[in-house]
């Protein structure tokens, strides 16, 4: 591996000097987590257990990119090193340091060729989408050929194929999908009126090793789409099935006991004007999950995940308000009467309100307002446990309630120097119906911000937050100050303390203390605390983390 | 992962710090393909790319700052703003209801699977970038406040 990073250095040597004499571009960007995990008698389990590290105590994940562009090529290389292991509860596949991406790329108006390891999406990519997440180790990438078309300046047709990255590997399966996009506004020369339409086809053709197979070793999906605008008001559609495959309830578990087609419908309509916007979506799922290989489905790591499913629920930025998230629950589990999943049904609401300047609520520097409800159930129907195992849904019906989320922040400019930010949440989680386990999570959230401005670039940061929960770890209290020394500099400590747990020795202290400095494109942060086990969330797709307790370092940097 | 950052310092050494604007696709609120580059290159004209997302604290704090400066600002120096939206499928329709309730007055784009992003090697948001003839001529990477007073002084020697 030595090597291969050497002669990558020697081998960009020409091209760097070579870059900064014509119009070429070199860019890349490096970044690095890095953890000491460390023993912590105080950080106490479940079960009085303190808080031991795992082997390898001193991990990090590792990424370089670089990139290099002429005229109508470019090439890219991503290497990623795990040492000496990846950071807790990552992808075990991540496992070494080696050349993860690779392409090459050549671009015109009209036509887009890449080959090697490419992300895409169709659509909002309920069928389809490959990304990078790096603090989630999610990449999806595909590995193969994609071709982006434009015939005509209203026409967009994408083709791709390829195997998808798992850890340093690729699958076996292979991936084939189409995307056509017809942009009507430009074809028909609207004014004020937008209107667009698209669809997909995605195949995911993986060999199955059964005697007797009830399902095709390639299964089909489809997908049509339509969006549109007129002025302040916009609306869009889109609507996708997946032909009958077998459903995998237990990871690994591929069998013929139930066989099944999947659908989505995605629902978005709003209104917006300045100082005001109202924006709503209605979504179903039955049987969505999509993996490149069957079995993947149920893995712990994200991994091989063909589409995506983010919940539709508003991304909270308070401490607090993260601790019981919702996850999409886009697939099937029949497992007792009282635990029956075959999808999800529900909506979102947003409300976004600016109080002008010098009203009576605006005050001299205005208020803003926003408002979030999402309120997610279980699909009903009637559900067949046992011999043979099936179910049929209703189309619109509400079964039983996986989560809800109503929330109010209001933020106000007081005067050049001061800022305040005030927020209520309001959840409630059913904790059997979406992890399996059991109970049902009522909670409160009220969280409290300040900010003060003691020069133009010095400032410090509070904020209180409070959670009064029913169930569980019951009450937490959590308080933040961040201060801003300079444009280079902050600082911060933070705790969230679980007093309201029943067990004694578990009313833990989650505290942590850092420190970052930034300059130009680099950034490195330096802390030292615990991390609160549990889901760390990114877009609506989350990672489970245990608890632990150590020194963070994290660098990143662009050219 | 001594090579890693040998090799980083040894690029880092041997760049340029003016480096030219990717070529990627984006497409604006109304569903338009907008071109990183050829959309906005007109001549000497200062343009400040501001990569954000709606579920981004710090990005709003200094969007908001940004839009309530922008009138003083441009007595002094022209420029444009373009705030770029990373948002995914998930929160990508919060982006025109929150922008309008906000009243801001930039141009939004959207890097939907975040290629934009990904072809600078950007992080995190918030993270702003000033471009002048297509060339990136100053980085900041974070928003702390006060970093708006920074970005303004250097707008204005760049002008």
């Amino acid at each position: 591996m030595k090597k291969v990073v050497r002669l990558i250095c020697l081998s960009l040597l020409p091209v760097l000097s070579f870059s900064q004499q014509n119009n070429s571009v070199f860019s890349g960007g490096f970044e690095s987590n890095a953890q000491w995990y460390l023993n912590d008698k105080g950080l106490k389990d479940e079960f009085n257990n303190p808080t031991s590290h795992p082997e390898d105590p001193l991990r990090s994940n590792n990424y370089l990119f670089v990139n290099y562009a002429y005229k109508n090529w470019s090439f890219g290389i991503q290497g990623e090193s795990y040492v000496q292991n990846a950071l807790l509860n990552m992808n075990p596949k991540y496992n070494e340091t080696n050349v993860a991406t690779y392409f090459a790329r050549y671009k015109t108006e009209k036509i887009d060729i890449t080959a090697g390891y490419y992300y895409e999406q169709f659509g909002s990519g309920l069928l389809l989408r490959s990304w990078e997440d790096r603090a989630l180790g999610i990449n999806n990438a595909l590995r193969g050929v994609r071709i982006i078309f434009k015939p005509l300046d209203f026409i967009t047709l994408k083709s791709v194929y390829g195997q998808q990255r798992t850890g340093f590997d690729v699958t076996d399966s292979k991936i084939y999908g189409l995307d056509l996009e017809f942009d009507l506004k430009t074809a028909f020369k609207f004014q004020t009126s937008d209107l667009t339409v698209g669809f997909s086809y995605v195949g995911r053709d993986e060999e199955v090793d059964l005697p007797v197979q009830d399902f095709e070793d390639l299964t089909n999906a489809f997908a049509g789409r339509v969006s549109f605008s007129h002025n302040a008001f916009y609306v869009s559609s889109e609507m996708n099935y997946k032909a009958k495959d077998a459903v995998v309830q237990v990871n690994n578990q591929v069998n013929n006991r139930l066989v099944k087609p999947g659908s989505a419908l995605l629902l978005n309509t709003g209104y917006s004007k300045k100082g005001f916007g109202i924006d709503a979506t209605f979504r179903r799922l039955e049987n969505m999950s999509f993996f490149s290989e069957r079995g993947a489905k149920g893995n712990d790591f994200n991994d091989r995940l063909m589409n995506f499913i983010p919940s539709l629920t508003k991304q909270q930025h308070y401490n607090l308000a993260n601790i019981y998230v919702y996850q999409a629950q886009p697939g099937v589990f029949l497992a007792d009467e009282d635990l029956v999943k075959a999808g999800e049904i529900g909506g979102q609401l947003d409300l976004f309100y600016d109080f002008k300047k010098g009203t009576a609520l605006g005050g001299k520097n205005g208020m803003k307002v926003a408002l979030n409800m999402s309120s997610w159930n279980a699909l009903s129907g009637t559900f067949y446990i046992f011999n043979p195992q099936d179910y049929q849904t209703d189309f619109f019906s509400f079964g039983k309630r996986y989560y809800t989320d109503f929330n109010v922040e209001i933020t106000k400019k007081w005067n050049n120097k001061w800022q305040s930010a005030f927020s209520y949440i309001n959840q409630y989680y059913n904790k059997q119906m979406v992890e399996g386990t059991d109970g049902v999570v009522y909670s409160d959230i009220v969280a409290a911000e300040a900010t003060y401005k003691f020069t133009a670039t010095k400032s410090i940061r509070v904020v209180g937050e409070h959670m009064w929960a029913n169930y569980e770890k019951k009450n937490w209290a959590s308080a933040t100050v961040e201060f801003n020394l300079n444009s280079k500099f902050s600082f911060y400590a933070v705790d969230l303390y679980n007093y309201g747990n029943e067990l004694e020795y578990q009313r833990n202290h989650y505290y942590n203390f850092g420190g970052s400095f930034r300059k130009k494109s680099t950034r490195v942060a330096l802390s030292y605390g615990r991390q609160r086990g549990g889901l760390v969330c990114v877009g609506g797709v989350c990672r489970n983390v245990p608890e632990s307790s150590g020194i963070s370092l994290s660098l990143n940097t662009s050219f | 992962m001594k090579n890693f950052i040998f090799c980083l310092l040894f690029i880092g050494i041997n760049l340029n710090a003016q480096s030219n604007l990717p070529n990627v696709p984006l497409t604006n609120l109304e569903g338009k393909k907008v071109s990183s580059t050829a959309d906005f290159s007109e001549k000497d004209q200062l343009y400040v790319f501001s990569f954000w997302a709606t579920w981004c604290t710090p990005c709003i704090s200094e969007l908001d700052e940004i839009n309530d400066l922008m009138p003083e600002w441009k007595k002094e120096v022209d420029f444009k703003m373009v705030a770029v939206s990373i948002d995914d499928s998930r929160t990508q329709k919060r982006v025109k209801p929150l922008i309008n309730g906000k009243g801001w007055e930039f141009d939004i784009l959207l890097d939907s699977n975040q290629d934009f992003k990904r072809a600078l090697s950007i992080v995190n948001v918030p993270y702003t970038i000033v471009v002048k003839n297509n060339k990136i001529v100053h980085v900041q990477n974070g928003y702390v406040p006060g970093n708006e007073v920074e970005l303004l002084e250097k707008l204005k020697s760049l002008k």
